[in-house]
């Protein structure tokens, strides 16, 4: 067993506190994505788990053991490195047998688990080689091989394919996919890249200014975010936020913004928000959930400051009132810049967010 | 801008003046080289310049000096070579280790801690010395060792006043290269010559002589060290301490070979350094251990200038550094550090 918890754990370096109290639970063999911007907390909070720092205060746990003051080496963990981190004067094969070499293991069995590890990550040509002879995907999963002949309870990756190409970085990350499910170790994976948490993980902690914003699993967080921050930081292009309020009239509850905003809302969304009637709320709707204006759905004018066509369909981009706004509309609709634009949004996409709190309003639980 | 974009007459420019410079610093190696090479008669007759044509060479300065007939060269030469090898070995590996510790771990001492050394050191000594009568040596050591137990013990307690950090201790560390070595020199001759009195012999012997130039080579060591190890990627050693690598294991096995071009350019400096000492061997050794630079300076006053003896001592301490630098350089240029990091 080798679930990973931290009880209130703190970091502080000299005055600043970096990590203010964090509760984090992660199951036995589950793969967990740490995402969030850069400098909020993710690689420190990976490297307290992995004993590169010690919590200023707080519990650690790796399976049933108390770790918070053990020191890395003894924690079984094993480390993917976003520059690789290789030793430079080792050949391949030297560097993912050193570990074993190191604690004594002998030679014949070292032989074994540096063939399997090779074997694993198609490594085999390049056994002989030094780093520095090897490409960047080549280096990386060099030192994923490093981490598994250890045979850790726990993977930690910080940004291992943030130095790698775009296409690369897809082929990498399906290969970690698949190690995970060969392997059943449990994984704790730190990405700034939402696209690479929501792909990967078995569940996505999203995290700002040291505090856990959401954690849940990808279609959760991307169909039920807590808050505005998670709603804008997960999904690309990122939601669109329209600040306004909710008032009675023509007969239902409208959503009104400046610049002549007005959505009806559909009666079931009414009863759910009707305590926040009167209030300064925002509306949060992505631009997948946008279209080409349709009767039966509320609709809002954009002027088209911009068009991306993408193929399947096309990016109008521009605002909505005062809003930035992004539609999604049909490949074949002939807008031009600084055009009107009649979009319409999906009533049962909405989601609306506490302006000053930002906490998801009338979400649905479960 | 490089030299190599220049164009026309700016690139002869540049190059006459490259060539004059390399002149100005051949010359002075080709004339030593010329004249170990006269007769006594071919230096006194005024200068000549190209053998051969000048002046008929003759092997007279380096028969005298291989024959042993101006001093003893062969012991000198080892005396050199062992002492100058085995203190830049030591002094980088110490000053190494020194500087690794003084990047990778935060240090605090205390101001106060370091004034009770000094206090303890210097007026335990001067107490057992002067109102307890002990002997000179003697009342040293008692007094630097209660020194530094107490000040160690004392950076425990809760001391109140600044606190040094890295930066001062190896600002400390670098201080002492500061003040004149002859103030470091005659006092060692003094320490060493007290020692001597209690049976421990350390003047012109090869562990006194050794033991001065680790201490005074290692400021250096230090100071070139650090940089080195502040430019390596601390995620190797991070990614080894993971992986449960005992914190020795790391160093020699990680750490070293990755500053390989480091360590090599440091005891390169260091043993130039040693090599060409002079005050430190002129002080602490008179017979046994004396180095080269004792020996080269002593062609000039033993029986008068003869130049083609001091030319062909010169040479014969020059040469060996010459080749070590040329060996050693062809290793640091190897791109070791490429691969570790992206
Ligand atoms: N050793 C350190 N000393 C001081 N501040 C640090 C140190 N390490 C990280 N920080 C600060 O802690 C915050 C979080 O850093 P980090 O965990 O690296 O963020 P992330 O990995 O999410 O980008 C940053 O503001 C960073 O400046
Ligand atoms: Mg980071």
């Amino acid at each position: 067993m080798s679930q990973i918890d931290l009880e209130r754990v703190t970091k502080t370096f000299g005055t600043v506190e970096v990590i203010p109290p964090l509760d984090l639970n992660i199951a036995d063999k589950e793969f967990v994505v740490l995402v969030g911007p850069s400098g909020c907390g993710k690689t420190t909070t990976l490297r307290m788990i992995a004993g590169l720092e010690t919590a200023t205060s707080g519990v650690i746990r790796i399976g049933d053991r108390d770790v918070t003051d053990l020191r890395a080496g003894l924690r079984n963990c094993s480390m993917v490195f976003q520059n690789y981190a290789l030793y430079p004067h080792m050949s391949v094969a030297e560097n993912i047998g050193y570990g074993m070499k190191v604690r004594g293991t002998p030679k014949t069995e070292i032989a074994k688990a540096v063939a399997d590890a090779a074997r694993i990550l198609n490594l085999e040509p390049y056994l002989n080689r030094k780093p520095s002879a090897l490409s960047g995907g080549q280096r990386q999963r060099v030192a994923i091989g490093r981490a598994i002949v250890r045979q850790p309870d726990v993977f930690l990756f910080d940004e291992p394919l943030s130095n790698l190409d775009a296409k690369l970085r897809i082929e990498m990350r399906t290969e970690i996919k698949l190690l995970h499910r060969r392997l059943q170790t449990t994984i704790v994976y730190v990405t700034h890249d939402q696209v690479e948490a929501m792909t990967m993980a078995d569940r996505v902690v999203v995290m700002n200014q040291g505090r856990v914003e959401q954690a849940a699993d990808p279609i959760t967080l991307y169909e039920r975010p807590r808050n505005r921050f998670v709603a804008a930081f997960i999904g690309a292009p990122s939601m669109n936020f329209i600040d306004g309020a909710l008032e009675r009239g023509d007969g239902g509850v409208n959503f009104v913004a400046e610049g002549g905003v007005k959505i009806a809302l559909a009666d079931a969304r009414v009863e759910t928000l009707s305590s926040s009637v009167g209030e300064k709320i925002t509306l949060g709707i992505r631009p997948e959930h946008t279209m080409n204006a349709e009767q039966a759905f509320p609709a809002v004018d954009i002027k088209v400051a911009d068009v991306e066509p993408l193929g399947p369909h096309t990016l109008a981009i521009g605002k909505a009132g005062q809003a930035d706004f992004t539609a999604q509309i049909d490949a074949a609709s002939p807008v031009r810049p600084d055009e009107m634009l009649r979009v319409s949004l999906n009533p049962a996409k909405m989601h609306f967010f506490h302006a000053n709190s930002g906490e998801a309003l009338g979400r649905l639980e479960g | 801008m490089s030299v190599r974009d220049l164009k026309g007459r700016r690139r002869w420019l540049a190059l006459a003046g490259c060539l004059v410079w390399l002149a100005f610093t051949l010359f002075p190696l080709y004339w030593v080289g010329i004249t170990s090479f006269k007769s006594p008669v071919g230096v006194v007759g005024g200068p000549t310049y190209i053998p051969f044509v000048d002046f008929e060479p003759s092997l007279t300065a380096w028969r005298e000096l291989l024959s042993g007939a101006r001093g003893q060269f062969y012991s000198t030469f080892m005396a050199s070579t062992i002492i100058g090898l085995s203190a830049s070995v030591a002094a980088t590996l110490i000053g190494a280790m020194a500087a690794y510790s003084l990047v990778r771990f935060q240090f605090q001492v205390r101001l106060l801690s370091g004034l009770i050394f000094v206090f303890v050191a210097v007026g335990g000594f001067l107490l057992l010395r002067d109102i307890l009568g002990m002997g000179q040596a003697l009342a040293l050591i008692y007094s630097f060792i209660a020194a530094l137990g107490l000040s160690v013990i004392s950076a425990w307690a809760p001391l109140p006043g600044p606190i040094l950090k890295n930066k001062d201790i190896v600002f400390w560390f670098v201080s002492q290269r500061m003040f004149p070595p002859i103030v470091a020199a005659f006092a060692l001759f003094l320490m060493y010559s007290e020692m001597g009195k209690l049976g421990f012999k350390l003047v012109d012997t090869y562990i006194g002589l050794t033991l001065a130039y680790i201490a005074f080579s290692l400021p250096i060591v230090i100071w070139l060290m650090r940089d080195f190890f502040e430019a390596l990627p601390v995620e190797v050693e991070e990614a080894a301490m993971v992986d449960n690598v005992p914190t020795w294991r790391i160093f020699f096995g990680i750490v070293l070979p990755m500053s390989k071009p480091g360590l090599i350019a440091t005891f390169m400096i260091t043993l130039a350094f040693i090599w060409n000492e002079f005050l430190f061997a002129l002080f602490l050794t008179n017979s046994r251990w004396q180095t080269l630079p004792i020996l080269v300076a002593g062609q000039n006053s033993q029986r008068g200038d003869e130049w083609w003896a001091i030319s062909a001592a010169a040479l014969v301490a020059i040469i060996p550094m010459v080749i070590m630098a040329g060996l050693l350089s062809r290793l640091m240029r190897s791109g070791l550090l490429l691969g570790a990091i992206k």
